[in-house]
């Protein structure tokens, strides 16, 4: 319903741009950056990724033929910018200008802390460990069955995820399946 | 637990959660760095236009000036020389025992 109220502000001809473009933001930021962080793993180029797909979003809004929902095109606007950050990654590393950036990778802790202040350091600690284990879980599958895991969390259907990766549904369930047997093995304790 | 529960356990894990300040802080900084895109400020237009001003000055500059003379293909040097060969040809059509 909300997703409805965004999509049809930000093609309606009479309403203020920037209650469109904050409609829009609002509306799927959250899906967006989780994608992100799950596709590179670090919360910096997350919220890179996050804003740059928003702002090329708003730009190319025209081009947007409505085939797919607002949803699925931005989540694939950040997929191929994830696809981006990883070439970039693996270009700097072949060139020996990539250091390891630490500090990017997790989420700093301020940001781990509840909204409900009752028991914040220890909800904060104990939610950052499982953060870095379910990540930790994530980054160690291969490439498209990463993709796969990052969108379905995102509680995309097989056809979603397959128009945005450009993939068949069968090759989605396939790595899906394979992803799923791999986090369930690793993240046995927390299931 | 079936399936679609132990399913629905590790897609649950696999969220992402962020406090609502967070997200705040992230719409104003994305707001923040698409405003200037959305909206061209006009004095940010300025250079361009001081840019196409010059150019168009220039080019009206240079369709005013006369065109210079066209350079001469065959030097006048050239044409003596040519005349002196043809003297040559005259000497050589003499016999040698008439000179």
């Amino acid at each position: 319903m909300a997703e409805e109220k965004a999509e049809k502000a930000a093609g309606a001809p009479g309403i203020d741009p920037d209650t469109a473009f904050g409609l829009l933001v609002e509306e799927h930021q959250r899906r967006v950056y989780a994608a992100a962080y799950r596709l590179t793993g670090n919360a910096a180029a997350a919220e890179d990724i996050t804003q740059e797909t928003f702002i090329a979003a708003w730009r190319h809004l025209k081009s947007f033929r409505g085939e797919s929902s607002l949803k699925t095109w931005l989540l694939r606007i950040a997929a191929n910018k994830s696809r981006s950050y990883w070439r970039w990654k693996k270009l700097r590393t072949w060139v020996g200008l990539d250091q390891r950036d630490a500090d990017g990778e997790g989420p700093a802790l301020q940001e781990m802390l509840p909204d409900d202040p009752a028991g914040r350091p220890e909800q904060a600690a104990l939610a950052a460990d499982l953060e870095r284990r379910v990540q930790a879980a994530i980054s160690a599958l291969p490439p498209r069955q990463r993709e796969v895991a990052a969108l379905r969390a995102q509680e995309l259907s097989v056809a979603e995820i397959a128009a945005i990766l450009g993939m068949a549904e069968g090759t989605v369930k396939a790595h899906w399946f394979e992803a799923r047997r791999r986090l369930e093995a690793a993240l046995g304790e927390y299931l | 637990m079936n399936d679609e529960e132990k399913e629905k356990k590790l897609l649950s894990a696999l969220a992402v959660s962020r406090p609502e300040a967070f997200w705040a802080r992230q719409r104003a900084a994305i707001r923040a760095a698409a405003g200037p895109a959305r909206r061209p400020r006009a004095w940010l237009l300025l250079p361009a236009a001081g840019l196409a001003a010059l150019l168009v000055a220039v080019l009206a500059e240079r369709t005013r000036r006369p065109s210079a003379p066209e350079p001469q293909a065959v030097s006048l040097a050239f044409i003596e020389h040519m005349d002196m060969l043809a003297d040559m040809d005259v000497l050589e059509a003499v016999p040698e025992g008439k000179l």
